[in-house]
């Protein structure tokens, strides 16, 4: 051990691997580790001469960065460009696969409006410096010397996992603030809410192959859930068990998910709680045990009759009783709640009511079973929420913190106008991007720090969704890197804290070495059988993936309060916004990929710009056509884009894909179509203070300008032609059921 | 392919699978397309552009359909077979005609020049009318999913788009593809005429002057080319990938095994929806998956025993003969 006086225990959190299952797992080796060893002559990340064979590819294992899923990767390299990334077959969440975001990783890492330098606000203009003069502002303005108050600092990030997090939290530590924003749009953290407080775990697992219905209120699981891959996967089993699993999806908007479901209800957005009532007053009715539940909630469910709960929710009585004979036939079933139910004032609530027919249904240890911690709860993810965002917002506005670090997340652009966001964190007085690209919130920082881009840098990462077998996953450079000034995040964060004298850190040279004595530090139940330290760090390498064991679980089934409001509409704005969600775009963050602006959208096939749903009576209503411009305006401002016409969206519903409408972020997305985020009204979610992103009322109204909407399809019905062959379900299961053909 | 050509071995390119088949072929390359697994997510198309150096074209060009994407997703919103859509072909072709009358004359104005081409941007432009999506299905609502359907070339037995070629560029391989050589190609455009799926693509422009601004070009696959102005493309099943999978195989002297490569698509679909393999091989996916639904090649029509299975080729009718079988997609109604 070093001077510095650190026990085992202590060095193990120094390292990630703090927790109940290691500090009794890890004891039986003795202190073979020493910090020394992270001092020892670290060999340049990747040795090119020894791989480099002319002509031939060779893969090497990583960590896709495009979403918060954690998928583990392969990159081809070749010549010592990576070309070409594969899933990694060994990874329990993308077994192989990737989906188009983790494709186009590659352009991120080699887009041409990557960060170069980098920037210091000098008389209002970003200006290039050296990297001498960044840190010594770094220093000045946030070091141990800048007389910084540490309730005055705050990291603004997305989602983390791994030994970013726990390098993260450290400088959080180092300084004296517990300010950590962690912010992602897409995300279920109300769902997260209602699950704690029903089952007692935040995140179970959801079996979705074991369920023969799955009941979905706009939960979006193969497209833009917390792993799209793992479910797509997962989905795939469901299809093809006997009797093949069948999928009803209800929202007011069609999500990927939603283009998959045999039965698809179209619903007000708001109201998806009272139809879940409605559904378990019916299940009730047709003799399925309501005993358990509370008197409340067995008035409340009573209280749910069809015609009222048709007349709320717009969806036909003879739907809502289908629905319920499908889940009550083809038990086991699974209902799942997504980001259309939980965006409102009411969210909780009506998640509450969703999860109140997984209680009823017995499908809570069945199809919803517990997912336990990891055995190291450091290296797990800190999920983002929108929470943090008006959190975030609000001590900008109070004008309650000195100095912020972004990373990973994009407010300025996320944020809605109604939060003046960008107006306010002008009070704060040093903001410093830690980024690759020049976005929106990067662009009104004061300092830019150009860092390595997802397949130049090391990291590890674990999902924010784990599978039965939890995994970290380990992120390591594909290449060197293409532009000398720049610099790893994980160097970073532990030069500063170094800088800090974080006692434990002063020994690594960089993030390489940290990590590595990091993993040298791991028990041997999880090393396995490697025979030396070197041997399992050369293997974990190899492999990408460690796998980690799972420590207690259990989930209750307890059900909660609901209280449902009154459903009101709005005669000045007669029209919900729905800011949906793309499997490709995701948040906004990929409009700077080109493949992905060029992939046409799954539902409509618009490809490199926005575009608004509606529902044909809708279009007749307001006279427009495809391609007319429409002008869609909320009390808090308005976005103008091109109509798409089709019978996948709510009549009362307007849809507006999030993800354009950039100011910055590079030629392939700045100026591009519209960001619907920026006209949302600031509701919050009352239970969980989540931003209510589907609760913005609009108007909308013709501009009187039409230009071709560019679209993949010229026709978008089969003209008769046998294209899409269909057949139906009993068929499916007669003919393939229980048959492994291949 | 030269007249004297097709005389002489007419027999031996159409040899029907009642005939033994095409063993004279080394390979034969057939994927399976489950529609009951595929969830239209895009995957495949990107992971495409990512192998074969696919360039962007930008929104100007995708609007004059001069896009390049061997892989794409099609989605329809209707299903002919099931209900509640039951629509015979003329009744909806004239729901179609109904709610998109053609553009009037006057508005055409073909005189100005490249008029065409801006046309097709603009309101009453020509083409444009056309080109605006219709729906059909019956009722208010949609009550199910969309049908999406991933295309890419059917690699035909019989295509369509070979014996139009003026040059011989585009060709059957002993692997049973439809090859392209760029460099025999003119650009004459007859082959993409002639197929009925829309699956050759022209190089309009020379893409590469803008579509990899730097560094975006170093992600290039060195293993293909990078094609100019005036030559047709087209998927050609990674030519590349297999390519170094049968050299891997002859230098160790054994036969290709099924499942140690695949096609980009195939690689990274997330359901697994595709499946792709050597036909000739009989313990192959890719044969299995064919004999369970009794769908064979050289057919203009197949003749099931049990009319239920799922397996169909595209457009089968018109004597193609693709090397790609698709499952139909499942509904619970």
């Amino acid at each position: 051990m070093s001077g510095n006086n650190v026990n085992r225990r202590d060095f193990l959190k120094i390292l990630g691997w703090g927790g109940v299952g290691v500090a009794v797992a890890g004891c039986d080796r003795p202190t073979t580790v020493t910090l020394e060893e992270g001092k020892e002559e670290v060999v340049a990340y990747l040795q090119p001469e020894e791989y480099v064979i002319p002509g031939v590819g060779v893969w090497f294992a990583s960590t896709c960065q495009q979403c918060p899923a954690g998928c583990a990767v392969h990159g081809r390299v070749r010549e010592g460009r990576v070309l070409k990334m594969e899933g990694n077959p060994d990874s329990p969440i993308n077994y192989g696969k990737l989906c188009q975001m983790g494709q186009a990783g590659l352009q991120g890492h080699y887009n041409p409006d990557r960060l170069k330098k980098p920037l210091l606000r000098k008389g209002g203009t970003l200006t290039e410096v050296s990297w001498e003069e960044a840190m010594t502002q770094l220093d000045q303005k946030v070091g141990p010397a800048s007389g910084l108050n540490g309730e005055r600092f705050a990291w603004f990030t997305g989602t983390v996992s791994g030994h970013q997090s726990v390098l993260l939290s450290a400088h959080l530590a180092a300084v004296g603030s517990k300010n950590h924003f962690v912010h992602e749009v897409i995300n279920d953290a109300v769902a997260r809410a209602v699950n704690q407080d029903m089952l007692g775990e935040a995140a179970p697992r959801y079996l979705l192959d074991q369920a023969r219905v799955v009941l979905s209120f706009g939960a979006d699981f193969v497209g833009t859930g917390a792993s799209p891959v793992y479910f797509a996967n997962t989905y795939a089993k469901f299809r093809t068990a006997t009797p093949r699993g069948v999928l009803i999806q209800v929202e007011p908007k069609m999500t990927l998910t939603g283009g998959s479901a045999d039965l698809w209800v179209a619903i007000r957005p708001g109201t998806e709680g009272v139809l879940a009532l409605g559904i378990a007053k019916h299940l009730v009715s047709q003799g399925v045990d309501a005993s358990g539940l509370p008197e409340s909630l067995r008035t409340l469910i009573a209280g749910h009759d069809a015609d009222k709960v048709s007349k709320i929710t717009g969806v036909p009585p003879d739907r809502i009783a289908r629905i319920a004979a499908l889940l009550k036939d083809r038990s086991p079933s699974l209902v799942l709640a997504g980001a259309s139910a939980e965006g409102h004032a009411h969210g909780y609530q009506s998640v509450a009511a969703i999860m109140l027919l997984n209680v009823l249904l017995g499908n809570v240890g069945k199809t919803i079973v517990p997912s336990g911690a990891s055995q190291f709860p450091q290296m797990e993810a800190k999920a983002g929420n929108t929470r943090d965002l008006l959190a975030f917002a609000d001590a900008a506005d109070k004008k309650a913190l000195d100095v912020v670090f972004f990373h990973g997340a994009n407010p300025v652009y996320t944020a809605p106008a109604a939060l003046g966001l960008a107006e306010k964190i002008k009070s704060i007085p040093f903001k410093v991007a830690f980024s690759c690209f020049p976005d929106e919130t990067a662009m009104s920082a004061d300092l830019v720090l150009p860092i390595l881009s997802a397949h130049e840098d090391w990291g590890t990462h674990m999902g924010v969704y784990q599978p039965e077998q939890k995994s970290i996953s380990i992120q390591q450079p594909l290449m060197e890197p293409l532009y000398p000034d720049t610099k790893g995040f994980g160097d970073l964060v532990l030069t500063m804290l170094k800088a800090r004298k974080a006692a434990g850190f002063e020994g690594f040279e960089d993030y390489y070495a940290y990590l590595k004595s990091a993993f040298a530090a791991l028990p041997d139940s999880v090393k396995g059988d490697a025979v030396s330290d070197e041997d399992f760090w050369g293997k974990t390498l190899q492999k990408g993936i460690v796998k980690v064991t799972t420590v207690g679980g259990s989930l209750s089934a307890k059900a909660v309060e609901i209280n449902l409001p009154e459903f009101k509409e709005d005669s000045a704005r007669p029209y919900h916004l729905v800011p949906s969600a793309r499997l490709g775009m995701w948040d906004g963050r990929h409009a700077n990929l080109p493949w992905l602006q060029e992939a046409p959208d799954q539902i409509s096939k618009v490809v490199w710009t926005s575009w608004v749903e509606v529902h044909p009576q809708t279009a007749a209503k307001l006279g427009v056509k495809e391609g007319d411009f429409i002008k869609v305006a909320s009390e808090h401002g308005a976005v103008e884009a091109q109509v798409y016409i089709y019978k996948g969206v709510h009549p009362d519903v307007i849809a507006v894909p999030m993800g354009q409408g950039h100011e910055e972020y590079g030629r392939y997305a700045k100026g591009r179509g519209v960001n619907p985020l920026k006209v949302l009204a600031p509701v919050a979610d009352a239970k969980t203070g989540e931003l209510a992103l589907y609760a913005t009322r609009v108007t909308a109204a013709h501009v009187g300008r039409r230009e071709l909407l560019v679209k993949l399809m010229g026709n978008e019905t089969q003209l008769g032609r046998k294209m899409v062959a269909t057949v139906k379900a009993d068929v499916f299961n007669r003919t393939e059921g229980g048959k492994d053909v291949a | 392919m030269s007249l004297n050509n097709i005389l002489t071995n007419w027999s031996r390119y159409r040899k029907g699978a009642e005939e033994g088949g095409f063993h004279e072929y080394e390979h034969q390359w057939g994927m399976v397309v489950d529609l009951n697994k595929c969830i239209g997510c895009n995957a495949c198309s990107v992971a495409c552009y990512a192998e074969n150096n696919l360039p962007v074209v930008g929104e100007t060009r995708y609007a004059k359909s001069q896009f390049m994407s061997w892989m794409r997703i099609e989605r329809y919103w209707d299903e002919p077979d099931i209900e509640p859509y039951q629509a015979t072909p003329s009744a909806n072709v004239d729901v179609w005609i109904e709610t998109n009358p053609p553009a009037a004359k006057t508005d055409v104005k073909p005189s100005m020049p490249g008029s065409y081409a801006k046309g097709l941007l603009e309101p009453g432009g020509q083409g444009f009318e056309e080109r605006v999506g219709v729906y059909a299905t019956k009722g208010e609502a949609q009550d199910f999913g969309a049908s999406f359907l991933p295309m890419m070339c059917q690699q035909c037995h019989a295509a369509t788009c070979e014996p139009v070629c003026p040059v011989a560029a585009t060709y059957h391989t002993p692997d049973g593809l439809n090859a392209q050589v760029y460099n025999r190609c003119i650009g004459s455009r007859y082959c993409s005429n002639n197929c009925p799926y829309r699956l050759r693509y022209f190089n309009f422009w020379s893409y590469y002057e803008d579509a990899w601004p730097e560094p975006l070009h170093m992600q290039l696959n060195p293993d293909l080319a990078v094609r100019d102005k005036g030559v047709m493309e087209k998927c050609t099943f990674c030519v590349q990938r297999i390519r170094v999978a049968k050299d891997e195989a002859k230098m160790e002297n054994r036969k290709v095994r099924d499942g140690e490569f695949a096609t980009a698509c195939v690689q990274t679909c997330p359901t697994g929806a595709l499946v792709f393999g050597d036909m000739q091989d009989p313990e192959s996916k890719v044969s299995k998956l064919w004999r369970f639904h009794q769908v064979e090649q050289g057919k203009t029509k197949q003749n099931k025993q049990n009319k239920e299975l799922r397996g169909y080729r595209i457009l089968e009718g018109l004597n193609t003969d693709p090397s790609v079988m698709y499952l139909e997609r499942v509904r619970e109604v």
